[in-house]
């Protein structure tokens, strides 16, 4: 299984050096105060959903699966490892936009509580993608599971609209730091809740798969 | 000795098509060559015994380990190269033995890198560069470098120039130089399998028609050469399959000499597995 962890980020690696050095560079403007904080989280959520499709894309067009199956590992480790992968990348993402957030406060540049709360955005958005996405890719495959990415991205944000414009959203600017905090932190466990589901599904599609 | 691989009574339908009661034997240190006409059922039945599509019915083992209820036992002695090189094109061969090494207790770094030299493959070049040679070469060195002690290899070879394929045969032979090791190599190019293969099993239309020890098909069948007017003299239970032509008729016998004694003013001529292949796949029955 950490064979097949390691095979991800080997073939990833290009890719996963670009998007560092792309942050690094956010992060240098930011600090001079050319960008915003924005851009870096704006950043991550890219790259949290688009790393999987990207590990499957590239497994797709290897054909890998019909050979990882030929190996003494079991079909569960095979998606144990993608979801483990997509976890360390997701985390890994989010942990350094919040430490960004956290060096760019030094420099006073933005909302401390804001940029929290978008780090915690960025996770919960990577998470909630790995819920459905993952499961979808195993299903029909990358290109065709694309339309649910872009379905994970636009539903949040309507279903937020629709509330603001409902009305449910009114008094949220007038809660305490130390509530919306509190809020933020628990974002992310919504669709970190879904994730064990997401898994069996994953497992049961695979274990029926004929490759 | 345990043998390598037993199949028995093997099902997989798929509708328009369907193995049929495969069953087949590769004792160990030995080489079996599956052969048959495209969509006979030869990948259907390597993916069977690797449990990669899900069968009907029968039942598989892999050096005595159950193919599914033991999976795990079963597949970590076996070496598996498939039609295709199955490694991203962004990896380097180096990376290979990185992804391979957690996966094979019994990976071996140093004798990975043995055949990558052997193969004259560069280590830390991208596989994307490589040649379908060299790929197929590359793919064969990951499933010899963790020691198996059955290869299986689907149409390993198919594409590859003479020098490359004689290279990989002689890997093979010296592969089963032990005597609990064993190869399952499916091809179409029948002169490679009349070089190496201990044993000879053909699929036709999902069935196995052959199976038997390759001296012992060359030994006994043979090519009849003759006339339309002498074919219509010979005995229906003496020829398995015929073929008429404009200029005359050929006809495939399973016992060349008892035919020859029967029949001494035809000629009888030994067969190769090709014209067996030609004979089955487009000839008819007497």
């Amino acid at each position: 299984m950490i064979g097949l962890m390691f095979k991800d980020i080997l073939v990833l690696r290009k890719t996963l050096r670009s998007y560092l050095l792309f942050l690094l560079f956010y992060v240098g403007m930011a600090a001079m105060g050319l960008f915003s904080v924005s851009f870096i989280t704006a950043f991550v959520q890219i790259i949290v959903m688009v790393l999987p499709m990207s590990a499957f894309a590239f497994d797709e067009q290897a054909k890998w699966d019909r050979y990882a199956l030929t190996l003494p590992v079991g079909r569960r480790a095979v998606v144990t490892a993608r979801y483990l992968f997509v976890l360390l990348m997701i985390f890994t993402a989010a942990l350094f936009a919040l430490v960004s957030c956290l060096f760019l406060s030094l420099f006073q540049q933005g909302d401390m509580l804001e940029n929290l709360g978008t780090s915690a955005v960025a996770l919960a958005l990577g998470l909630l993608a790995a819920d459905l996405n993952l499961p979808m890719s195993y299903a029909v495959g990358p290109e065709r599971a694309r339309p649910y990415l872009y379905a994970t991205v636009f539903l949040p944000v309507v279903a937020i609209i629709g509330a603001a414009n409902l009305g449910w959203l009114d008094g949220l600017d007038q809660l305490s730091p130390s509530v919306l905090t509190t809020l933020f932190l628990f974002i992310p466990l919504l669709p970190l809740v879904g994730l064990p589901i997401s898994y069996l599904i994953s497992c049961r599609i695979l274990e029926q798969k004929e490759v | 000795m345990i043998n390598s691989i037993e199949v028995h009574g093997l099902c997989k339908s798929y509708g328009d098509f369907a193995l049929q009661n495969v069953d087949l034997t590769l004792p160990a240190g030995s080489i079996m060559g599956l052969i048959g006409e495209n969509g006979a059922g030869k990948t259907t039945t390597i993916k069977c015994i690797l449990n990669l599509i899900a069968r009907d019915k029968g039942e598989i083992t892999l050096m005595g380990y159950d193919n599914i209820r033991q999976e795990r036992l079963a597949k970590a002695d076996v070496g598996v190269v498939l039609d295709e090189c199955f490694f991203h094109d962004p990896l380097r061969p180096q990376d290979i033995g990185t992804i391979l090494k957690p996966v094979f207790s019994t990976w071996d770094e140093a004798c990975f890198h043995h055949y990558l030299d052997q193969f004259a493959l560069p280590a830390r070049k991208p596989i994307k560069g490589f040649s379908r040679g060299m790929k197929m070469k590359l793919s064969l060195a990951a499933a010899l470098a963790h020691h198996p002690k059955l290869l299986i290899l689907d149409e390993a070879t198919a594409g590859l120039d003479p020098v490359v394929r004689d290279e990989i045969l002689e890997e093979f032979l010296s592969f089963i130089q032990q005597e609990d090791h064993a190869v399952l190599l499916s091809s179409h190019i029948t002169s490679d399998l009349e070089k190496v293969a201990d044993y000879i099993t053909y699929l036709h239309q999902g069935q196995v028609v052959l199976s038997d020890s390759k001296d012992s098909i060359l030994e006994h069948y043979g090519r009849v050469g003759c006339t339309a007017q002498q074919l219509s003299e010979v005995e229906p239970g003496d020829l398995l399959r015929v073929r008429r032509g404009t200029f005359g008729c050929e006809g495939l016998t399973c016992n060349r000499g008892r035919f020859q004694r029967k029949y001494p003013h035809l000629m009888v001529e030994p067969t190769s597995l090709e014209d067996i292949m030609l004979f089955v796949g487009k000839g008819e029955d007497l």
